[in-house]
């Protein structure tokens, strides 16, 4: 049986890590398993743990006060979500399992230790996090232009 | 540019052909598509469009959606947005158009042959690669991988929704669809077209590309291609300019030295790249 170690580095987020460097995460890593329907975050709670996708769709969401809900985008196998994470801060979206989603869980508190002792694993895991919040907002910018009007 | 593909021309192409609406097929809100019967068999390349004119309003140009090899039906897709489509729209099944065309140029497919091939289309977009797709699927054996990608606005916006469901239904056909936004009652994915060109399964070594959508969509599209190792040359776009003549003479859809109406609308993308790049040209 794969080891965590061996699966985690196999997460599109984690690719070209040190050895080492995934080793430090291990510690942090949980494997979770979301039923379909289970929120992994909700609006305006903390989000405490950074999230890598393995399986399953998540459905980012909000609702409207007549009580419609929004999808506002899908994130899928290799994404990651809890981007605002390293603030701490609390979460702008519901964040619902479509179908059974497993994903490991990255502890803030643990991560961001790690982060701050070891300099170049921190600029390693922030860097990561900076390229996917700028696709995140590019994608979020041309949904915002609304070019099929 | 030549596509490699046989360019049709109109028989008369000052002379609106009056044209019988046959069939009309309320797509999605705000869009229909006609089948429209021609007295004499209307021979078209995919990526062709016509002038259609609805009478004593206006005329305007129009791409055309159907089966390249059926010459005895022609179909246009159509959105309502102002004074002549709102005129067309309101027209019934036995009424009469004028139809001027074909004009312009096509699709690649002769180029495409052997190469795998994407289409990248965006909302009504899809209307003027459907006969492209269409012609592809006749000559199946002719080409590589077909990747198909479709980004509409919502679920309620997905144009030709069966087609496009019975095309991913194939083997040989890989399909995608996203919607910008949905309720929950939309179990397909959410968020915008380029992140599925971020993720198709193509070799850029072997394809070929054919993106038709709003212009900017157009150009997040190419960019994403070119990030995925795409040439420009690779690349082929269908650009919309408004038009009167439609035979490059009047100088309505220039944009910078060529003409949208005779150049275009099909262009490879490096030779359009840096004009769409250009403020209000
Ligand atoms: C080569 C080519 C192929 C086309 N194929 C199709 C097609 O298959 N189906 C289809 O529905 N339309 C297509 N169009 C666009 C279509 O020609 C225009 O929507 C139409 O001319 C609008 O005329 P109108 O009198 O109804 O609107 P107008 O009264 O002229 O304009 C109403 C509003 O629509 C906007 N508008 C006008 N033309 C365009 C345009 N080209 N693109 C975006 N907005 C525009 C105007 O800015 C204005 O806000 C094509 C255009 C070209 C150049
Ligand atoms: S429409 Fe007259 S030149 Fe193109």
């Amino acid at each position: 049986m794969e080891d965590l170690e061996s699966i985690l580095k196999q997460h599109p987020f984690l690719e070209d890590l040190q050895p080492e460097q995934v080793k430090l995460i291990v510690g942090c890593a949980k494997n979770l398993r979301f039923k379909p329907g289970e929120f992994l975050a909700r609006e305006g709670q903390k989000e405490a743990c950074l999230s890598l996708i393995r399986r399953g769709t998540v459905a980012i969401e909000t609702h409207a006060p007549n009580g419609e809900t929004m999808c506002i985008e899908t994130l899928m196998p290799g994404d990651v979500l809890g981007l605002s994470w390293i603030t701490p801060a609390t979460a702008h979206f519901d964040c619902r399992a479509r179908e059974t989603v497993i994903a490991f869980s990255l502890d803030h508190g643990c991560l961001v230790g790690k982060m701050k002792e070891d300099p170049a694993f921190g600029y390693a895991i922030t860097s990561r996090l900076l390229d996917n919040t700028y696709q995140r907002l590019s994608r979020l910018r041309l949904q915002k232009l609304d070019v099929y009007r | 540019m030549s596509t490699g593909e046989a360019t049709r021309r109109a028989p008369n192409a000052y002379m609106p052909i009056p044209t019988r609406i046959g069939r009309m097929v309320g797509d999605i809100e705000d869009v229909f598509t006609w089948a429209l019967e021609p007295s004499e068999p209307f021979e078209f390349a995919p990526g062709q469009f016509n002038m259609l004119y609805a009478h004593g309003v206006g005329e305007v140009p129009i791409s055309i959606s159907g089966d390249p090899t059926d010459p005895t039906v022609l179909h246009h897709t159509v959105r309502v947005v102002g004074k002549v489509t709102r005129a067309l729209g309101a027209l019934n099944v036995g009424d009469e158009i004028g139809v001027r065309g074909p004009f312009g140029s096509t699709w690649p497919l002769g180029q495409a042959i052997g190469q795998d091939v994407l289409f990248v289309a965006g909302g009504l977009g899809l209307a003027p690669l459907r006969p492209a797709i269409l012609a592809v699927l006749a000559r199946r054996g002719e080409f590589g991988q077909v990747s198909i990608i479709y980004g509409a606005r919502s679920p309620e916006d997905i144009l030709f929704r069966r087609e496009l469901e019975a095309w991913r239904g194939r083997f040989d056909v890989d399909l995608e669809a996203i919607v910008d936004r949905s309720g929950t009652d939309w179990y397909g994915r959410v968020g915008v077209v380029t992140r599925l060109v971020a993720e198709a399964d193509v070799d850029p070594e072997t394809s070929v590309a054919m993106v038709c959508g709003p212009e900017i969509m157009m150009r997040f599209t190419a960019r994403e291609l070119e990030q995925r190792g795409f040439e420009q040359d690779q690349i082929w776009v269908s650009l919309e300019r408004s038009m009167k003549c439609a035979v490059g003479l009047c100088g309505h859809c220039q944009l910078g030295g060529t003409f949208v109406c005779k150049d275009g609308p099909v262009y490879r993308y490096d030779e359009v790249a840096a004009k769409m790049l250009v403020r209000g040209l």
